[in-house]
């Protein structure tokens, strides 16, 4: 088993006395090469959830454990083989296409060597941004900066894919072209994902659907 | 070494020629470390130009004595063979009232021994008009004496002697020693020039009636020599009332004023660097807040806390290290066209000559010494890290989630 939750429960304070429940009994299992999304309507805790299934955010009870490892008990930022994609790409915009793929990289202190620079390549390859590698993010557009960030998630080689609405920015043709890259690169590398989307058809792809409804997450298939 | 290469990233990003900040920021820095270089080096050339005029005057080493230095040849005879000693020349020192028609003055006497005060004191590169040889034919007048008692070369000036003093109360009448003057000369020593006359050692002898009695000596050193080890090693062997001085003892209060305000003149303009790094800071600071989110990206991937201030820490450094290198730069170009750009500027309001004629100085000392600029550049990066300090720890105490979510 890759990640499992087991009764993730989340309180957030809104005013000095009064605690609210975001999300109560989650419980799931993603098993290595499966897929899984979550949608829901705004403000349901989506991102919340994504975030404390990477370590990004505390749970007030439940566990989670990657990897046959609980992460749940402590804040971890750094969680090796976990990575995510965001709405707003976050780009490094000083540095060129082929940079930003590498500086992962380097920040986990690997040297740069042939194989990372094949990989590279061979991302850049497979996102059709082979004639962007040296260019800065502001020169390209919505969508080839998004297929940039994808690329960047896959350079440190994840077991996991932690996607926040990644096709949230793109128009409808751009989100679909995307999303089909990111299945098919998820695909060929057997790696899993979560995808929090507000797009059910993209959500009907993965192997299971599941919905944030009043603080429950209620699996749809 | 990510961190290192990130920062130089943010400071110029590929395809750019660096950011407003970065050059705002190394502008600001090379201002003040520029302004530093000038003043300083000026107040070195100022220094250097005072110690060698001390040096001309005094001598490297006086030895004074309490009481009246009898056996002058011999004493000669004993330093001449000290170790470190080059030169040796003696001298007899006092006041005496002198009078030229009308006027009457003070001077400062000193009494030298023609054949060997050359060797110690370069007397010929003082003289105005007369020549050095004539020393034991008449006296020698600085150009202030000579304006304020309106003498002139050929003029004879009457002396009398604090011995005159002394016949007065026996009811005597001593009567002054004529003299002829045979020479001007100008020390560009203001103290000195106001009002000091120049003699031989025998005139003077006579005047003070020590028959062959002298006040001191001075000494030049051999090249290479310590002048304050010698001066250690002559006042061991050097009986009692003798006593060897440095020509820095001779002055030490006014030296240590010159001291104090190059000090102070460091302190307060360390200020213009100062008012630049609270610009870095707030860059960075700035910076980090529109960075939030690539920083928590960062730490996501596994930077450590100290990677994350380092990475804002490097930044500040090369801001600083650059604008250090463009303010010594600048500061030298400015030193070394000192004398045009001074020539330039009072050109616009004053009159040509203006600087020469009023202070009597045509050209600007300057002098650099390492230690300054070692000084000026350590501080300067030190401060420039201070500032850096908390923008990188802000940036490396937020939270990873909290960063995320902001937009
Ligand atoms: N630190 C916090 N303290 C209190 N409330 C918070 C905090 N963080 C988030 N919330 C609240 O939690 C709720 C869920 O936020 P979250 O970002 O998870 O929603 P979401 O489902 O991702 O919405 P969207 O689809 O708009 O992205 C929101 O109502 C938000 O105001
Ligand atoms: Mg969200």
């Amino acid at each position: 088993m890759l990640l499992s939750a087991d009764k993730l429960t989340k309180f957030f304070v809104s005013s000095k006395t009064e605690r609210f429940c975001l999300w109560h009994d989650v419980n799931f299992e993603l098993f290595e090469g499966e897929s899984m999304a979550i949608c829901g309507e705004s403000g349901s805790g989506k991102s919340t959830l994504l975030f404390a299934l990477g370590g990004l955010e505390s749970v007030d009870s439940g566990t989670i454990c990657f990897c046959n490892q609980m992460i749940s008990h402590h804040l971890n930022p750094h969680i090796p083989g976990i990575s995510y994609i965001f709405q707003h790409y976050y780009l490094i915009e000083e540095l060129n296409v082929l940079e930003n793929l590498l500086l992962p990289v380097r920040v986990m202190g690997e040297k740069v060597d042939t194989g990372v620079m094949n990989r590279a390549h061979h991302l850049l390859l497979e996102l059709g941004l082979e004639k962007f590698s040296y260019q800065l993010p502001r020169t390209l557009s919505g969508g080839e900066r998004q297929r940039v960030a994808i690329g960047r998630a896959f350079m440190m080689n994840p077991r996991l894919i932690l996607a926040d609405e990644p096709t949230g920015s793109l128009d409808e043709q751009t989100s679909l072209r995307v999303s089909q890259m990111f299945f098919s690169i998820c695909q060929k590398f057997t790696t899993s994902f979560i995808l929090v989307t507000h797009n059910e058809n993209f959500a009907r792809q993965t192997n299971k659907y599941c919905r944030l409804e009043q603080g429950e997450l209620k699996r749809c298939k | 070494m990510w961190t290192l290469k990130l920062a130089l990233h943010y400071l110029f990003p590929k395809g750019r020629m660096g950011t407003f900040f970065t050059w705002i920021s190394i502008i600001g820095i090379a201002l003040g470390v520029m302004v530093l270089t000038v003043v300083l080096s000026i107040m070195n050339g100022f220094d250097k130009t005072i110690h060698n005029k001390l040096i001309q005057i005094n001598g490297q080493i006086k030895i004074l004595s309490s009481s009246i230095i009898e056996d002058c040849t011999q004493w000669m005879h004993t330093l001449k063979n000290f170790e470190g000693v080059a030169h040796v020349t003696p001298f007899v020192q006092g006041i005496a009232l002198v009078q030229h028609g009308d006027y009457v003055q003070f001077p400062r006497c000193l009494g030298v021994d023609e054949k060997t005060v050359q060797s110690v004191l370069p007397l010929r590169s003082f003289v105005c008009s007369g020549d050095i040889a004539d020393l034991n034919q008449g006296v020698f007048v600085t150009k202030g004496l000579a304006q304020t008692l309106n003498i002139n070369v050929k003029d004879t000036l009457d002396i009398y002697s604090p011995l005159s003093l002394e016949a007065i109360k026996r009811d005597e009448v001593l009567l002054p020693k004529e003299l002829p003057v045979v020479g001007i000369f100008e020390t560009e020593w203001a103290e000195i020039d106001k009002n000091t006359l120049l003699c031989s050692l025998k005139i003077l002898q006579d005047l003070y009636g020590l028959n062959n009695g002298i006040h001191g000596f001075s000494l030049r050193v051999k090249p290479g020599t310590s002048i304050q080890q010698l001066c250690l090693k002559l006042n061991a062997h050097l009986p009692k009332p003798l006593r060897a001085y440095s020509w820095m003892e001779l002055d030490t209060d006014f030296l240590y004023i010159l001291k104090l305000e190059k000090a102070m003149s460091f302190f307060v303009l360390l200020f213009v660097i100062l008012v630049a790094c609270f610009s870095i800071s707030s860059g960075l600071m700035s910076s980090v807040v529109r960075k939030t989110r690539e920083i928590a990206l960062l730490r996501i991937w596994g930077a450590q806390r100290w990677q994350i201030t380092a990475l804002f820490c490097w930044q500040a450094a090369f801001l600083s290290s650059l604008g250090i290198l463009l303010g010594f730069i600048g500061g030298m170009s400015v030193l070394h066209y000192r004398n045009g750009i001074i020539c330039f500027l009072t050109g616009l309001i004053f009159p040509e000559n203006f600087l020469w004629n009023f202070y009597s100085f045509s050209k600007l000392p300057a002098a650099y010494a390492w230690q300054d600029f070692a000084l000026i550049g350590g501080l300067t990066v030190i401060i420039a890290l201070l500032a850096a300090i908390i923008p990188a720890l802000k940036a490396s105490f937020s939270l990873v989630a909290r960063s995320l979510r902001s937009e």
